[in-house]
């Protein structure tokens, strides 16, 4: 963290060695064209590592932090209008799982037993973890979506996170 | 310690950990969790079970990513440390355009040198003009100088014809000089000077050893007055030495040794006038 702030080489190099696979999870979860999502990426990369003095470890985790840089500036790319236009015929929704079947899921050998937490999370908790999370949704385009009230969207994103909790404890 | 329970189940914990809150909730969850550890605590959880779902759903990026992400971090390093993995570089080396090659000075300096040797030239040229211009001025100078001299030799002449004092008296020759030679003067009592026409001379060229004199009789007795020669170019008018006699019975020249002689030289008489 030091390292970070003091800008060093090594600092930035574990940095992407310990989150760029997870970061990338949800960039290449909101934005389907690999060549885009390897941008937003580096650019994400490049935000972290500018703004890094902005950032303070009394406001959250750091990957909190970095999460929601790469989702914000994925968000802003798939709004951006030349890409709205290049992906006109797309249908986001339904690229989730178009995505993980494409793309080879890394397991980690902590996040062993994972097949279990499918099953655990309702198929409702998964859906609006899936909307705000990697589709960067706010929660109240995610209660348009799914046609529910906003109080519902809270609450089930709210249990959804329960069963997380509960599941990697 | 219920309110506190109710805020963390209201939904809006995981919606700040989203980022998905409004600036004013923002601050006003910052401000509960530094209140309540709590809050705070629940917060902590809810950040670590996203993190582990990301971890989760994480999809390794390509190889090739990690240099070109991180070495465009390190362009902004400035300085020259590079990752080793940088195998997608980009060729980005854009040859500069060669500078336009200016010829306008090369030219200029050539028209600067040639308008040089032209003056140059010039100048030379209008050096040998002015020497010449020069001596043309010398030799016109001389010749007005001549001019002005004969000029103010006729002048003398001319006075000495318009003076009604002056009478002329031209001497024949005697049996010893050839025949035809003769001897104009002029004489003014009143200025008591005499002239001697060397224009009208018609005497024998003398030598340079000998010179004519010029010789008043007065009661008898010679006057030398003065000496003068006698050649082709002889022009004017000479005057002689003045005579203060206002009597004199005759005028004669004489040929004598450069310089004249205190008496003359009787047998050498050439010509003789009388009033």
């Amino acid at each position: 963290m030091l390292a970070l702030r003091n800008r060093e080489k090594i600092a930035i190099e574990a940095l992407y060695d310990m989150y760029s696979s997870s970061l990338y999870g949800i960039i290449s979860r909101i934005i389907t064209d690999i060549p885009t999502a390897e941008d937003v990426l580096q650019e994400t990369f490049v935000k972290i590592w500018h703004s890094f003095s902005s950032y303070s470890t009394e406001k959250g985790r750091l990957f909190t932090w970095m999460a929601n840089i790469a989702r914000n500036l994925a968000i802003d790319k798939i709004r951006s209008k030349d890409f709205k236009n290049q992906n006109k015929n797309q249908e986001i929704e339904n690229n989730v799982t178009f995505i993980d079947e494409q793309r080879n899921t890394v397991y980690k050998p902590e996040l062993m037993g994972i097949k279990e937490l499918v099953a655990t999370l309702k198929p409702e908790q998964k859906s609006i973890l899936d909307l705000v999370y990697f589709k960067g949704y706010t929660h109240v385009e995610a209660a348009d979506e799914l046609g529910v009230p906003l109080g519902t969207i809270k609450t089930r994103l709210r249990m959804a996170l329960m069963v997380l909790r509960k599941h990697f404890n | 310690m219920e309110d506190i329970k109710a805020y963390i189940e209201s939904g809006i914990l995981e919606l700040y950990v989203l980022g998905d809150v409004t600036p004013e909730e923002k601050l006003q969850v910052e401000a509960m969790a530094a209140k309540h550890p709590a809050i705070k605590a629940e917060l902590g959880e809810i950040e670590r079970s996203m993190e582990a779902y990301a971890e989760h759903n994480a999809v390794e990026p390509p190889d090739g990513l990690r240099g070109r992400v991180l070495n465009s971090i390190l362009t902004n390093f400035g300085d020259d440390r590079t990752f080793e993995k940088y195998d997608d570089a980009k060729d980005n080396v854009i040859a500069l355009p060669a500078a336009k090659q200016n010829n306008f000075y090369k030219y200029a300096f050539a028209a600067c040198l040639a308008l040089l040797i032209a003056s140059g030239i010039a100048l030379m040229n209008l050096y040998n003009k002015l020497l010449e211009s020069k001596s043309q001025i010398a030799v016109l100078q001389t010749n007005n100088q001549h001019f002005a001299n004969q000029v103010s030799f006729i002048e003398k002449d001319l006075g000495v014809l318009r003076d009604t004092s002056y009478k002329f008296l031209k001497l024949n020759a005697t049996p010893k000089a050839p025949a035809g030679t003769a001897v104009s003067i002029a004489w003014s009592k009143q200025k008591q000077k005499v002239w001697v026409d060397l224009a009208t001379l018609k005497m024998p060229v003398n030598d340079q050893a000998h010179q004519y004199q010029l010789w008043a009789i007065v009661a008898g007795k010679p006057v030398d007055l003065g000496v003068f020669d006698s050649g082709a170019d002889s022009t004017g008018m000479k005057e002689m030495k003045t005579i203060a006699a206002i009597k004199t019975d005759a005028f004669a020249v004489t040929l004598e040794p450069r310089g004249g002689s205190i008496n003359p030289t009787m047998d050498q008489m050439m010509v003789i006038g009388k009033f």
